[in-house]
């Protein structure tokens, strides 16, 4: 008994070492990368953010003390958004909070076509779902040291945007964006990132556009795994089950959060299809199970992945997936959709191949 | 009523969740599915699923729950997931007026959706916080008389009336099932179900009907 006792204490302390050698060199190599992203790439990032060396490092995920930074640059700022506007945007939302809570008049609501009660019922649901992101990490709810932070932004944006207001999905983006970066720069990237088509068409829920999404995605996954598809297709399981939820919130609800942020990491370098390459990269990771699986237990266990997904073999699955039809990349396949539901909303007949 | 083993039913049974954001449908659903209950959940964004297998008399009935998005804005994607419910409980907050004052769009876009004998019961949720009530009970049951929805008071917190409003729901679907079936025997033409919602099943599994009513 003791000898065993002793045997199974030796194996526990090899295994303990082994993990700390193993988290040794993987500080050592993000500590490494630091250096590689603030010296090299950051300083000149123009003539080096697409190089072949970059892109690698990229994808093995971007060291979070420059994450912020390289997520801004990568993002852009097309809209021209300055810290003043951001100071701006927040004044008039804090103003319309005071209003709305003092019962102010209606007559000062400028904006055609949005009426007070919207508005209100816009500001309640920002309310209620600020406590309801991230709350295992206690820092975005009701005295969290984020919580006005992400009030903030999100009421900002609705000022800024009141075409788009607030729609459930965002305040995870946002708090993501917060863990990331200071709050003018989270708003600027915040409100770059919605601009995007993909995600301007889900946020306006244009629902056209976004089934239009989904049949690209459905092209990939045909092409990429064809006996999940037909076992998708047979149980009449449709993409929205799975995708709304993965792509309204950039999967930062339904993946670990270093997972997720690590998603981002490339979604920012190779943009909206970086997403639906990540939904099929899950399904095949998990093709095995899903084949023996239902309509009821496929919807439950996609829209609720295990919480103890790693990383690399998440990635090493993404990696093998081929954003390639017939050729065509991504952004054709999708604009060769488009063009189609354009033809059938007219009238005329396309050809379809 | 007790519950059996997963994956040994006669029916499945399609149930929608559906009501104003935060009124707290998935809290309901976890506290009939899991008897657990969350104070801080997660905003569900599209559609979020569950199941639980009760016994009614002799049969089994599977009932799959799907807990809908509240967002207004979602609707137009969330209400293409009605098609095929033989049931729904549409839910308010009764310590929150207006989350019951949308109760008859909500109840519109149902039927719009789904089957015109689908079984509907308006539940006002949060009654353990009596304290902020906003909507009287008498109220909320006259709109659900006239409208011939069935009603309950529930607490997902403490649990109370949770199981019975489920229950209630699936035992008044299957009373309906039970009635075509006996009038269909005759011509012998029971009507399965959509493909969604009456999968196939694996080998060694009872034949599940899916009915619809």
């Amino acid at each position: 008994m003791v000898v065993q006792a002793k045997k199974r204490e030796l194996k526990e302390a090899q295994r303990r070492r082994r993990q700390l050698e193993e988290r040794c060199r993987l500080e050592e190599s993000i500590g490494n990368a630091v250096l590689t992203w603030n010296n090299e790439i950051l300083p000149n990032w123009e003539t080096m953010w697409c190089s072949r060396k970059v892109r690698d490092l990229w994808w093995q995920g971007i060291p979070p003390s420059v994450r912020g930074k390289v997520w801004s640059l990568a993002i852009g700022n097309e809209l021209n958004i300055t810290h003043e506007l951001f100071d701006i945007c927040l004044a008039r939302a804090k103003e319309r909070w005071r209003s709305f809570s003092t019962g102010g008049s209606e007559a000062e609501n400028e904006d055609a076509g949005f009426s007070a009660a919207d508005r209100e019922a816009s500001l309640e649901l920002i309310k209620l779902d600020i406590s309801r992101t991230f709350p295992n990490l206690c820092i975005f709810q009701q005295g969290g040291p984020y919580h006005d932070m992400l009030h903030s932004i999100l009421g900002a944006y609705t000022c800024y945007r009141p075409d788009v207001g607030y729609v459930q999905g965002m305040s995870f983006i946002a708090a993501v964006l917060i863990l990331n970066l200071d709050s003018a720069d989270a708003f600027i990237a915040f409100s770059n990132l919605l601009n995007k088509p993909c995600q301007m068409a889900f946020f306006r829920v244009d629902h056209g556009l976004m089934l239009t999404y989904f049949a690209a995605f459905e092209v990939f996954f045909e092409e990429n795994l064809p006996k999940l598809f037909a076992h998708f297709k047979k149980n009449n399981l449709t993409p929205d089950i799975y995708l709304i939820d993965w792509i309204f919130t950039l999967y930062s609800k339904s993946l670990p959060l270093d997972l997720a942020c690590r998603i981002w990491d490339v979604f920012c370098r190779d943009g909206e299809g970086f997403l639906f390459r990540t939904a099929l990269g899950i399904l095949k990771l998990f093709e095995d199970i899903l084949t023996k699986m239902d309509f009821i237990h496929i919807a439950q266990f996609l829209t609720r992945l295990p919480d103890d997904l790693p990383s690399e073999e998440v990635f090493a699955s993404i990696a093998t997936i081929q954003m390639q039809s017939r050729n065509r990349k991504w952004a054709q396949v999708l604009t060769a959709l488009q063009k189609d539901s354009r033809d059938t909303e007219k009238g005329s007949p396309s050809l379809r191949h | 009523m007790g519950n059996r083993a997963e994956e040994d039913y006669n029916f499945v049974f399609k149930v929608v969740l559906i009501g104003e954001s935060g009124v707290g449908k998935t809290n309901l659903l976890s506290r009939f599915t899991r008897n657990e209950f969350s104070h801080d959940s997660r905003t569900t964004i599209g559609v979020e699923f569950s199941t639980r297998t009760v016994m009614l008399g002799t049969a089994a009935v599977k009932a799959q729950i799907w807990d809908t998005a509240g967002l207004e804005r979602y609707r137009a994607i969330t209400s293409a997931y009605y098609r095929g419910a033989v049931g729904a409980l549409l839910v308010f907050d009764l310590t929150k007026h207006q989350t019951y004052a949308v109760v008859e769009r909500w109840l519109k876009e149902l039927y719009d959706h789904a089957e015109a004998t689908i079984v509907v019961m308006l539940v006002g949720n949060k009654s353990d916080l009596q304290q902020a009530r906003e909507v009287p009970t008498e109220e909320a049951r006259m709109f659900a008389e006239n409208n011939g929805l069935l009603f309950l008071e529930t607490s997902a917190l403490d649990s109370t009336n949770v199981e019975l409003a489920f229950e209630t729901v699936l035992k008044e679907i299957f009373t309906k099932v039970s009635k075509q079936r006996q009038n269909s025997s005759r011509t012998n033409a029971i009507t399965l179900g959509s493909a969604q919602a009456g999968q196939e099943l694996g080998p060694g599994q009872k034949r599940a009907c899916c009915i619809s009513l």
